[in-house]
């Protein structure tokens, strides 16, 4: 399904070396894997392209191989031919130590998303200026809700469902 | 678990931020007339806005996380609830992610269901967001006309779903019952009526000098500035940026239809206010072309279709409504992932879903119009007047349900 | 007369300022026009707003009775006096304004017998300057509260005021210039042998109207409690009854103002006159009475119309248009009066 389609391919040759760029046909999302070292360049190329704004900042978590994604979803605004794209932008760090450079400094359009990733994820944006929490309440800061290890309280009707005796 | 540490999320560290003597820290919510559900920490010095910082969260539930946790179907009815008053867009959204996760399309008659209803809850959520600038700029009147003329389409939605707002009503596959037989007639007296309202609207709001004097040449947000700060939808339309997902990234049928986006370069509130009452109007259009070209035809996935019951099956072609198969109920895409972006009432919705083949979701992302229009309160809101905070509040259409993804 | 043989004869002006003061037009009035008048703002602002508005509390008046309803939930809950308010000031100021706002009606004579109550020449300046009084306790119950949306909504009412008295004391200044007096009761009879002072000077009775409107905060100027920015203003504090009474305040200065709007403007007891308590008080002064009430119907309607306006734009046309226009209906008076 990932494939070096020729968009995936024009936008490997601008982005240089640095960029794995493939693209999901089925999903018809480009997506661009780079290594933590090169994220703010490729960004910064990405942004001379035309991809103006970040549509969402996620990441997603993988415990059992100990690593976490860092996904920026980029599109444009002005740049017609782009807008129907989808970019994701994607950085595999550590589980350890979550450190990714922000990208607010290229994508303004990134600080609340960046924000709310760390405080659901813990992944630290290096360089973010207000990584203060934003919609969590008190008592889950610093456990990182989103993470897999994570795990809800079961519901009621599961309870019920197991016990078996109470209506 | 990680060595990061987070600062504490303390009233001190918020009030930090005043920067000098002479300015006044208020605090706008949670319990305001003003605010809705959250907190807008407003700095002024004199009467003149320096600073704002939303302070958002405060019905956030976690909808991400409970998606995650449940079953596909399951997260239908929970990404309804952020988007309380533009339901449809919010299920259609997440409807085309998994769609394309699953490589299944609906059939046409169907996408042209979805079609209307999300057209309907585009024309409910824009008369909402018209309501909440009247009310906020102190206008009584059309915060009760806007309100109450959202009931006929209400009425309707409530005829073919049987609820008022939280529909549930694109599945997987298609939609859950057909149209009711005089649909189209109901729809079309709706329609007529709306219309002679907004010329009302354009009477007693638009044109209300009142108005102008308040909303006009207030929170200008420029389109370069717009699409820097990646603002969404009206907002970002009426500061010039001609970006519809529904034509710059067509999904369902919107490709068939012949509508227009309009757009107004001024970018300040007024702009804003008449950006809406445009969309509703060219609503009204593509509601009456597609009650014109609805095909006939099946409103379920083929496939779905032919794993029905018998019973089921009867009831589907007397009643045109789609049982819930034990299919739809476990359903486990091919790992994978897809996105969505759907245009809601108040602009993209984005979703983004990653399958690992088994019945929940691994990854569930939604980023919801409102979250991405907070950039309006702390990059706009400074600079005017502490009476301009809620003209440019009410001229966002912003919903704090929504934002928080309650 | 009858009942009035057993009384002593010296008690009889006693008795008569007494009703005047106390119960037409004066307290018990006010009361039950507050009544009248704020069903009458909901009522109508519901019927432009496809709603019905009060409705259930006496079903046959169609909810006349709502606000008896409402004072009596008021008197139940509980008054909450939060920690660091000025103590004395907060609670017994909504009782000073209540007081003065009920005072000017007793300077404005509704009959042209007027003189058996009050026998002065001066009552045009002493109503309005007791119209007057009302923003300085504003201002201090927004200091006391110790509230910053209070404290903002008094310095509201403190720009406002400055830039809103002005062109009121110039309109009073023109009308004495008009009507060449101070006494409403002569100034009525000049009406009565000329026309309506609304057509001698229009100008003044807009300008008068635009200040009105200003100082009893309806929309759009009711920027000073302006709720989506301020909660309530000055009054953000008050709960349970003394929220009833500042919530009541206003109306009540409205009536104040429409009672001398009715005498300098709108010809008072004009087509009626007489002499004697009744005759020549209290009948006439149904006419005035009628008159000011139309005229506080017209100004609480405005609710259903307009949204609130903007602060700095309020004072904007408060220091130009209005006062522009305060100076002309000067200049009309200087001229109309020389021809009358």
């Amino acid at each position: 399904m990932l494939a070096e389609t020729p968009h995936a391919q024009k936008l490997g040759l601008a982005l240089g070396g640095s960029a794995s760029v493939t693209e999901d046909q089925k999903a018809g999302l480009i997506e661009v894997r780079v290594e933590p070292k090169f994220l703010m360049d490729v960004s910064k190329k990405l942004k001379e392209l035309g991809f103006d704004h970040c549509v969402s900042v996620t990441a997603v978590d993988y415990p059992r191989e100990n690593y976490m994604d860092v996904i920026w979803h980029v599109s444009s605004y002005s740049n017609e031919e782009l807008g129907n794209k989808l970019v994701s932008l994607t950085v595999r760090i550590s589980r350890d130590e979550p450190r990714v450079g922000s990208l607010v400094g290229v994508w303004e359009s990134s600080l609340f998303s960046e924000r709310e990733t760390h405080e659901m994820f813990g992944v630290e944006f290096e360089g973010h200026p207000d990584l203060r929490p934003l919609l969590l309440p008190e008592e889950l800061l610093g456990k990182w809700p989103l993470r897999k290890d994570f795990i809800l309280p079961k519901r009621r009707s599961d309870l019920f469902r197991k016990g078996g005796a109470q209506p | 678990m990680s060595n990061i540490t987070t600062a504490p999320f303390t009233y001190e560290s918020l009030s930090q931020l005043t920067m000098k003597e002479g300015v006044l820290e208020l605090q706008v919510g949670p319990a305001h007339a003003g605010s809705g559900h959250m907190r807008i920490l407003v700095w002024v010095e004199g009467d003149t806005v320096v600073k704002v910082d939303p302070d958002i969260g405060f019905v956030h539930r976690g909808v991400e996380k409970l998606s995650e946790d449940r079953l596909y179907v399951k997260a239908i009815p929970i990404v309804e609830r952020p988007n309380l008053v533009d339901t449809v867009n919010a299920n259609l959204g997440y409807i085309i992610a998994l769609e394309k996760l699953l490589g299944l399309e609906a059939p046409p008659r169907a996408q042209y269901i979805r079609v209307i209803t999300a057209e309907i809850s585009r024309i409910i959520s824009h008369l909402y967001g018209i309501a909440i600038y009247g009310i906020f700029m102190g206008s009584s009147t059309v915060f009760m006309w806007a309100l109450a003329d959202r009931e006929p389409f209400i009425d309707i939605m409530e005829e073919l779903t049987g609820a008022r707002l939280t529909y549930s009503h694109i599945i997987p596959g298609g939609v859950r019952w057909d149209l009711p037989k005089d649909f189209g007639e109901r729809l079309e007296v709706a329609l007529k009526y709306l219309e002679g309202r907004v010329s009302d609207y354009e009477k007693i709001w638009m044109n209300n000098p009142v108005v102008r004097a308040r909303a006009e040449g207030v929170g200008i947000l420029s389109g370069a500035k717009a699409t820097e700060l990646g603002v969404v939808g009206p907002n970002l339309r009426a500061s010039g940026v001609k970006c519809d997902v529904r034509k710059c990234a067509p999904y369902s049928v919107y490709s068939d239809f012949d509508f227009d986006v309009p757009t107004f370069k001024e970018g300040d509130s007024y702009a804003r206010l008449l950006i809406r009452v445009e969309e509703i109007k060219q609503s009204i259009s593509i509601l009456r072309q597609a009650l014109k070209n609805i095909p006939e035809g099946k409103i379920i996935y083929e496939d779905y279709y032919k794993r029905m019951t018998p019973l089921m099956k009867s009831i589907y072609d007397e009643k045109g409504r789609v049982k819930f198969t034990s299919l739809l109920t476990s359903l486990s895409p091919p790992k994978g992932q897809s996105f969505s972006r759907v245009e809601g009432g108040r602009g993209e919705i984005f979703f983004y879903l990653i399958s690992d083949g088994t019945k929940n979701p691994y990854r569930f992302r939604v980023v919801t119009p409102s979250f991405r229009n907070l950039p309006y309160f702390t990059h706009v809101m400074p600079g005017h007047k502490l009476a301009d905070v809620p003209v440019i509040y009410g001229s966002i259409d912003y919903f704090p349900p929504e934002a928080d993804r309650r | 007369m009858s009942i009035l043989y057993f009384i002593p004869a010296q008690w009889l002006p006693l008795i008569e300022s007494g009703f005047y003061a106390l119960i037409f037009p004066g307290f018990v009035t006010i009361l039950l026009l507050a009544f009248f008048i704020i069903w009458f703002e909901r009522k109508a602002a519901a019927r432009v707003q496809m709603r019905y508005g009060p409705l259930w509390v006496s079903r046959k008046t169609g909810g006349l009775i709502q606000l008896l309803a409402d004072m009596i939930r008021f008197s139940f809950q509980e008054f909450i006096v939060p920690e660091g308010v000025d103590f004395l000031p907060f609670i017994f100021l909504p009782g000073f304004l209540l007081a003065f706002a009920v005072l000017p009606t007793i300077f404005i004579p509704i009959g042209p017998d007027y003189a058996r109550i009050f026998p002065s020449s001066y009552t045009l300046l002493l109503a309005s300057a007791f119209t007057l009084v009302i923003p300085i306790y504003l201002i201090v119950v927004g200091w006391a509260a110790d509230n910053k949306f209070s404290f903002i909504g008094a310095l509201r009412e403190g720009y406002l005021l400055i830039s809103y008295e002005v062109p009121y004391l110039l309109v009073i200044a023109s009308a004495f210039l008009l009507y060449r007096t101070l006494d409403l009761v002569k100034i009525v009879n000049i009406q009565a042998a000329s026309v309506p002072g609304i057509i001698l000077n229009p100008v003044a009775a807009i300008v008068y109207l635009l200040v009105v409107i200003r100082s009893t905060g309806r929309v759009p100027y009711d920027i000073v409690e302006a709720d989506s920015e301020l909660i309530f203003g000055p009054y953000t504090e008050y709960s349970s009854l003394m929220f009833g009474f500042v919530m009541g305040v206003p109306y009540i200065e409205l009536y104040g103002y429409s009672l001398l709007f009715a005498t300098l403007f709108l010809g008072g007891w004009i087509p009626l006159t007489g002499a004697g308590f009744v005759g020549g008080l209290i009948i006439p002064g149904i006419v005035t009475f009628v008159k000011a009430v139309l005229v506080m119907c017209l100004l609480v309607f405005l609710r259903a119309v307009y949204p609130r306006y903007k602060l700095d734009k309020a004072i904007k046309t408060g220091w130009t248009w209005v006062l522009y226009l305060a100076f002309v209906s000067l200049l009309i008076s200087a001229f109309v009066s020389y021809l009358i």
